[in-house]
């Protein structure tokens, strides 16, 4: 872990965003996500947070400090590390004369306005980026400004269900299961983040900025494992079993089964990181009597193999497993980590990827920073604001 | 004329110009290198001549559009003349090795910083460059479990379950443009390289980074317990008509509340102690029930609509068929059609960013091994085309240039 002071004091002048000037009216995580990115690569970052509550995230748990939970939230301590906040009013007209006075000083806009705020606000995108002028504009919403679910409501299941990935989670024939926390937001806030440097490449180029819109929807299919079409098959949900990709069964025992003290995940998928498994277990005798062209019988071994696991794994913790198979047998094998145990890992933390960060309500708490090593001036994180914390120093007033 | 006009009108895409080589295989790597192909850079995909790769599944095929293949053989001296040479007229260069590889290949960022000072290299490792587990294999699967996001999926405490789509390999994807996107245009201004250690297990940390930030203040650890959901209510994916079809529902105010019982019309849902979230949370197993009762024997799509034009957010539970057939992405024209080169025409995901890309009726589809591989040694490396079968007869290259000439006339 890195010391706080360090952090403060590391230089910013060199990093590759430094100097560029982001306004930021996107709220929760997508937008905000891709405003952190451009904040830790040195942007200036300037989040303007309509009053009086800001941010919908500062209002959703968990948060850090019961006695001011909207200055707690981890959500919105999380993903608004390193900006400004400027408490304003856009809905007013004297409000939206400041943010068009905001936004036409900077290179990029991040907004999450959709149809239905569009219109019921009547906020014009024309008045605040005028064609031609150099800011981007970057709208992030749900399901995109056309198309049939353009008026939609949205969740983070709604988006997993509709892109899905609902279908592929949790065990066959069971409720399917959403990934945990805000995950399409995330990957949209990375997608989004993708968009504004393709936008800023070009703007290098000719000088004009542009309107990018990223969607939800959109980015979830993108990042599909297997192909949609998978010749004409559905991919079900398979519990603690990887599911195939193909209508060829992956080997078996690429699962996540109990070890002594809590769950390791197997995983692999070609026949000679199976046969290697079995070398490690002993059980030489498996690879010589399957018949691994019987693809169907090689699918029906799931159940033994599984049980040669567990039984193999009584008496060895996750982490000996994990050294065992990785260290010792180059296999891709690995414990299912809890949160206090992925905070204090050696790896993780050999490479700085948390940081601990001070904040005048919240106090200090560890933070990841970037997923990202880099030679040179390193990338950095400081603490998120408080609401309107620097609507002076950026207003005047 | 009018061809002339529409092909100048055509978008060469943002990064035409940009030269990539990519060592990448298998999903993280080639996915974001698909990204800056589907944006015009020039995607040069370096194979190994032995391996030919596996076509079938459509795995490949996903995600190698818009890509050129050259097959080169870097454990050989010539091959790495070859390879050095690349570098030194490329922009980036990105590899999912394991870190021993490019280094016992003296390869490694030094290496190729003498080639070519402005380089941006991203390598990929599991657990990256450096540290304990450095030379440990992952997957995207097993990097998942180590950071921490397995452990939030599940029916009931103890027991976690994996995402089933390897959740580290996407994300990875996704923060490979970003970063080398990031660094290649300060390359350009400053004409300074750079190198990236990306690791496949830190990309999902940094997904669930409120958890990992509560949890090292106040010891929170979220219950495992399915859909449920500790600021909205009720929430899940409820049962509808047929074997496996399902809708997901999420009221996440007080207002989306009222509008799903207006919707649902059942009297035991009008309880003054459900007009908030707290009351809801009490009685979730009782309105669960209720609200599973009137979705079963409805149809899933059915049941969307109608909580959407009430304002309440729902989705049916979409499998790839009916992913492929959503009418919305099929409104925006999302989807794109390529014939294949040995496997007919097929349907894909487009591309999510709505920026400047090819324009679409210019996409290629996925190379055969080499397909690329005279082109790229004589017409970008100077070589002659007898260097060039020489190469190949040495078994340094593989030139499959058969289908360029027969389809791309």
């Amino acid at each position: 872990m890195q010391d706080t002071t360090d952090t403060n004091e590391r230089q910013t002048e060199d990093l590759p965003l430094t100097g560029v000037e982001v306004v930021e009216v996107a709220e929760g995580v997508a937008g905000p996500y891709c405003g952190r990115l451009l904040a830790a690569f040195g942007a200036t970052v300037v989040k303007v947070e309509r009053p009086p509550q800001g941010d919908w995230s500062r209002r959703i748990g968990p948060s850090l400090s019961d006695d001011s939970p909207s200055e707690s939230s981890a959500l919105y301590l999380y993903n608004n590390m390193g900006k400004k906040s400027v408490l304003l009013d856009w809905e007013t007209e004297s409000g939206m004369d400041d943010l068009v006075s905001l936004v036409s000083k900077a290179d990029i806009f991040i907004e999450d306005w959709d149809c239905g705020y569009r219109e019921t606000t009547g906020i014009s995108a024309e008045r605040l980026i005028p064609e031609d002028r150099g800011p981007i504009n970057l709208c992030v919403t749900p399901f995109g400004l056309t198309g049939p679910y353009s008026r939609w409501k949205s969740s983070p299941i709604v988006q997993l269900a509709l892109g899905g990935y609902l279908n592929i989670m949790g065990s066959p024939f069971k409720e399917p299961l959403m990934l945990p926390g805000r995950q399409p937001d995330y990957l949209t806030g990375l997608n989004a983040y993708n968009a504004v440097q393709m936008a800023l490449w070009e703007r290098a180029m000719d000088g004009h900025g542009q309107f990018v819109e990223v969607s939800m929807l959109e980015t979830l299919t993108n990042l599909h494992q297997a192909t949609l079409e998978m010749d004409g098959n559905v991919r079900m949900r398979n519990g603690h079993r990887q599911s195939a990709l193909s209508t060829r069964a992956f080997p078996p025992g690429l699962a996540t089964l109990p070890a002594e003290d809590g769950n390791v995940t197997f995983g692999g998928g070609s026949v000679a990181i199976w046969e290697q498994v079995c070398l490690m277990l002993g059980r030489e005798d498996i690879v010589a009597n399957s018949d691994l062209d019987d693809v169907a019988g090689f699918a029906d071994l799931a159940d033994e193999m599984e049980r040669i696991l567990i039984t193999w794994m009584k008496g060895r913790t996750k982490k000996d497993v994990f050294m065992e198979a990785s260290r010792d047998w180059m296999l891709p094998v690995a414990p299912v980590l809890e949160l206090d145990e992925v905070l204090a890992d050696p790896q993780f933390n050999d490479r700085g990827l948390f940081q601990d960060v001070d904040h005048p309500v919240a106090g200090i708490a560890t933070y990841p920073t970037l997923p990202f090593v880099t030679s040179g001036t390193v990338p950095t994180l400081g603490r998120a604001p408080l609401l309107g914390e620097h609507t002076k120093e950026v207003l005047g007033r | 004329m009018i061809g002339d006009k529409n092909s100048t009108a055509r978008s060469k895409g943002a990064l035409n110009g940009v030269r990539v080589v990519d060592l990448t295989r298998v999903w993280a790597g080639p996915l974001g290198t698909r990204t800056l192909g589907d944006f015009g850079a020039e995607v040069i995909k370096v194979g190994d001549p032995r391996l030919p790769g596996d076509r079938l599944g459509g795995l490949y095929t996903k995600l190698n559009r818009n890509k050129s293949s050259l097959g080169l053989r870097l454990d050989t001296e010539a091959g790495r003349r070859i390879f050095l040479d690349l570098v030194s007229v490329s922009d980036i260069i990105i590899e999912n090795f394991r870190p021993r590889v490019m280094r016992n290949l003296d390869l490694g960022y030094e290496v190729l910083k003498r080639a070519n000072p402005s380089i941006v290299m991203c390598a990929m490792p599991g657990f990256g460059a450096e540290g304990p587990y450095a030379e440990f294999p992952a997957f995207g699967s097993t990097a998942e479990a180590m950071s921490g996001v397995s452990s939030l999926i599940g029916y009931k405490p103890g027991r976690p379950l994996q995402s089933g789509m390897s959740y580290a390999d996407p994300v990875s994807a996704l923060n490979l443009v970003g970063v080398v996107m990031t660094y290649l245009r300060r390359s350009r201004v400053s004409g300074r390289g750079q190198y990236i250690d990306l690791a496949l297990a830190d990309s999902p940390v940094c997904m669930i980074g409120e958890y990992l930030v509560a949890n090292s203040a106040t010891s929170h650890v979220p219950p495992l317990r399915g859909n449920k959901h500790s600021d909205y209510s009720p929430h899940g994916a409820y049962r509808a008509d047929g074997d496996d079809n399902w809708v997901a529902i999420a009221v996440t105010n007080d207002d989306e509340w009222q509008a799903l019982c207006t919707v649902v019309g059942d009297d035991r849902l009008l309880d003054g102690r459900f007009l908030n979230f707290d009351g809801r949370k009490r009685a979730e197993e009782h309105i669960d029930a209720v609200i599973s009762e009137w979705t079963a024997g409805r149809d899933a799509v059915s049941v969307m609509t109608q909580l959407q034009s009430a304002g309440v957010p729902a989705g049916r539970v979409a499998n790839n068929q009916e992913l492929l057939r959503d009418p919305h992405l099929a409104a925006r024209d999302f989807f794109v059609d390529l014939d294949e080169y040995d496997s007919g025409r097929k349907r894909y995901d487009g591309q999510s960013i709505r920026g400047n890309i090819i324009d679409k009726s210019d996409w290629k589809p996925s190379p055969l091994l080499g397909q690329h591989s005279r082109n790229v040694l004589v017409n970008l490396l100077g070589y002659s085309e007898i260097d060039c079968d020489a190469l190949a007869s040495e078994g340094v290259t593989v030139l499959n240039d058969q289908p360029s000439s027969t389809r791309e006339n």
